[in-house]
């Protein structure tokens, strides 16, 4: 395996730069890791190596291996390369992979040549990746973590030699996280390259080699991950350093008052499996309750319970009396999903306004306090970023006064400046109005600072 | 003038289409009045300045007898298309709102529908009341329902279940609501495709009925009817068929053609 070089890589829309030329060269065995916040154009690099860039994005550049070399600007060239030399690990593997097909045919595919000699090695890359009992399962019947290592088994089984990996830690629990570092660190130690773009910075120190800092289509900071990780050099970068909630100053919280809510002896199933048994949850007003767990321990199924959204099999819950039902709100995942498609932010929130008999004057403020601007509002939910739109959730549900908030996971989609910028503003509101916070995470430093008790299970 | 240069051509095309039809059916009846009114001494006449398309076998004004089959057509569709879709689509929706017990139900009559053919089903009724104008809109509509309910409750069972419906009733918004801001809005252009291509099997099934004489009866002007009535004569005079079967591909093309733009997402 020899060594990857890439010259003057840059995409432009039109006349417009999106990614500034930028020079980099992967060596076998050592990881570099590209780091920076959403929309910082980290992705594009991905995208202008394969040659998959969406139209009206133009690359230039060139990719050089041996005497070899690729023009990046012809996208066609690279086509041939795919799956042998470059291979690319997809952005939420739940969805990358085909839900109409079994895990063993699919990972098969990655093999060129005969295919009963690629089920045998789909065969055995999936019992080395611990996916043994799971070749006969449908992408559906996968846990996040388990369709992670089915996105790596398929994209490395034909042995690629630079591998493109596209924010690959994204929606994981902490535990794939580190199984997914592990897939890497032994795809490196093959001798092969491994380009992994991402916003974790945890990633970024478990793999160690070179990290390169992006923002606005710019690299601010290239050096070894020991260096730019401890010493960073560049403002930018330590800032996103600090923006890992382990580096948060700790938040004080305000002091719980009477109760508010008690579950006794909550217990969920589906089918054969049992989620939980006997939880007892008591919160109280104003308090900040984290529920920690690996994905699939049904933490958002007790969170939907309480909430009355979802029916328990056993137990019951009771709320304080004299709250209106608009008293328990819920903060969604993807904030995207949280809001009628077609509908523009300005008439979802005048409605929200409308119907609680708020002035228009409460928005505005609310708008202000969380550095929103009106202009926003004329888009429709998928025109507004991760970010900004989950601020505006949390004003539509502060707009009705409510007693408890149900965050699930509100966050993990959410780049470490953004995530830091958020927790912090959905803490002051919910203090200003002395609501009750429950957080359902995976993130355990998230949990301990941004509530004051944490149940695990 | 500007919203119609931003559309792609086929759907250029298939309003200047959409609109000579409607032309002839609104103005048509207008210009040649009486389609049933027979002058036998003009037997066959050629097309003249006053008759473009001359005169029928028993002396009547092809062109009144046309315009009248296309007013006819088309009202008829019109009529069966929105029923079935108001029919269909408020089942499915309540369909999928309620489930249980009413959904199983519903289901279970949309699919005994269905396992009939759509024109088994116009017949039987055509045979119950020969002809009648009642009994053809009904049997039709009954036979398209059943695709308005299906496309519906499954879009609707979707929408139903999804985060923002959850959103919106934890902030209080009824049932009103949801219809208008999160259904409606995933259901229209759907229904509007459904309609256009609709209107198409409920004029292509009216003229067949006609053509195979269930439909409605003569002296009625159907394009169906006057297909059939003309073969006999089709060497003396092909435009007696001709004109009915121009009538008939031109409309089918521009509904065809019209279909809104696709759901994108």
């Amino acid at each position: 395996m020899s060594t990857l070089h890439l010259g003057g890589v840059a995409v432009y829309q039109q006349q417009h730069c999106l990614l500034q030329p930028l020079d980099l060269t992967l060596y076998p065995g050592e990881a570099l890791t590209v780091l920076g916040e959403s929309g910082s154009g980290k992705s594009l690099l991905a995208h202008a190596i394969m040659g998959t860039l969406p139209a009206g994005l133009r690359a230039s550049g060139e990719l050089r291996q041996d005497s070899q070399a690729w023009p990046l600007a012809d996208a066609a060239n690279r086509r041939a390369l795919w799956g042998a030399q470059l291979a690319i690990l997809p952005q939420e593997p739940a969805t990358a992979l085909d839900p109409t097909m079994r895990v063993l045919p699919q990972v098969a595919e990655g093999w060129r040549g005969a295919a009963k000699l690629a089920h045998t090695e789909a065969h055995s890359l999936l019992g080395r990746l611990g996916l043994h009992a799971a070749q006969r399962h449908y992408p559906h019947q996968l846990s996040g973590g388990m369709a992670q290592r089915v996105a790596f088994a398929a994209a490395t089984l034909g042995g690629a030699s630079l591998l493109l990996a596209d924010e690959p830690s994204k929606g994981l629990d902490s535990q794939a996280c580190a199984t997914l570092a592990q897939l890497l660190q032994q795809h490196l130690a093959s001798g092969q390259c491994l380009l992994t773009i991402t916003n974790d910075i945890a990633l970024a120190r478990a793999l160690g080699g070179q990290v390169l800092v992006m923002r606005g289509g710019e690299v601010v900071e290239h050096g070894p991950a020991s260096q730019v990780l401890q010493q960073p050099r560049h403002t930018y970068t330590q800032q996103l350093l600090a923006a890992e909630p382990q580096a948060w100053p700790t938040i004080p919280h305000p002091a719980a008052g009477d109760w508010l809510l008690q579950g006794r002896s909550l217990g969920k199933a589906y089918g054969s499996q049992t989620l939980f048994q006997n939880v007892d949850i008591d919160i109280a007003a104003g308090e900040r309750v984290a529920l920690l767990a690996h994905s699939g321990a049904g933490k958002s199924t007790l969170g939907n319970i309480l909430l009355g959204l979802t029916r328990a099999d056993h137990g019951s819950v009771r709320y304080r009396d004299g709250l209106p039902r608009t008293a328990w709100q819920k903060l969604y995942q993807d904030p995207v999903q949280a809001f009628a498609p077609h509908i523009s932010l300005h008439t979802a929130l005048h409605d929200v306004l409308q119907h609680c008999g708020q002035p228009v004057a409460s928005l505005e403020t609310l708008l202000h306090r969380l550095r929103l601007s009106p202009d926003l509002l004329a888009r429709k939910p998928s025109q507004v970023s991760g970010g900004e739109l989950q601020r505006l959730a949390l004003i539509r549900t502060l707009l009705l006064q409510p007693a408890l908030l149900f965050a699930d996971e509100p966050t993990s989609r959410l780049d470490p400046l953004t995530q830091q910028d958020t927790v912090h503003c959905l803490l002051d509101e919910l203090a200003r109005i002395g609501c009750a916070l429950l957080l359902v995470t995976h993130d355990h430093a998230l949990a301990s600072k941004s509530t004051s008790r944490q149940l695990r299970w | 003038m500007t919203y119609l240069a931003l559309l792609p051509w086929h759907r250029r095309l298939a309003w200047l289409l959409l609109a000579l039809v409607l032309l002839l059916a609104i103005a048509g009846p207008w210009l040649w009045p009486d389609p049933a009114r027979q002058d036998l001494m003009q037997f066959l006449a050629s097309p003249s300045l006053a008759e473009p398309l001359g005169r029928d076998q028993l002396g009547r004004s092809v062109m009144a007898r046309v315009a009248s089959a296309t007013r006819l057509s088309l009202g008829l569709a019109a009529l069966c298309v929105l029923s079935a879709a108001l029919l269909g689509s408020l089942l499915g929706v309540l369909s999928a709102w309620r489930g249980g017990l009413t959904d199983t139900v519903l289901r279970g009559v949309a699919d005994g529908v269905l396992a009939l053919p759509g024109l088994l089903i116009v017949l039987i009724f055509s045979a119950m009341a020969k002809g009648g104008f009642l009994t053809l809109y009904l049997g039709l509509a009954l036979a398209q329902w059943v695709e308005y309910f299906r496309m519906t409750r499954a879009r609707s069972r979707l929408v139903l279940a999804s985060p923002h419906v959850e959103a919106s009733r934890l902030l209080g918004f009824g049932p009103g609501y949801i219809v208008r801001r999160h259904l409606w809005p995933e259901l229209s252009p759907m229904l509007l495709t459904m309609a256009s291509f609709g209107m198409a099997t409920a004029i292509l099934a009216l003229s067949t009925l006609g053509y195979v004489g269930v439909g409605l009866q003569p002296p009625a002007a159907e394009l169906g009817l006057m297909m059939t009535e003309a073969l006999p004569h089709y060497s003396e005079a092909p435009r007696l068929v001709l004109a009915p079967v121009a009538v008939l591909a031109l409309t089918l093309a521009a509904l065809v053609l019209l279909r809104p733009l696709e759901v994108t997402r």
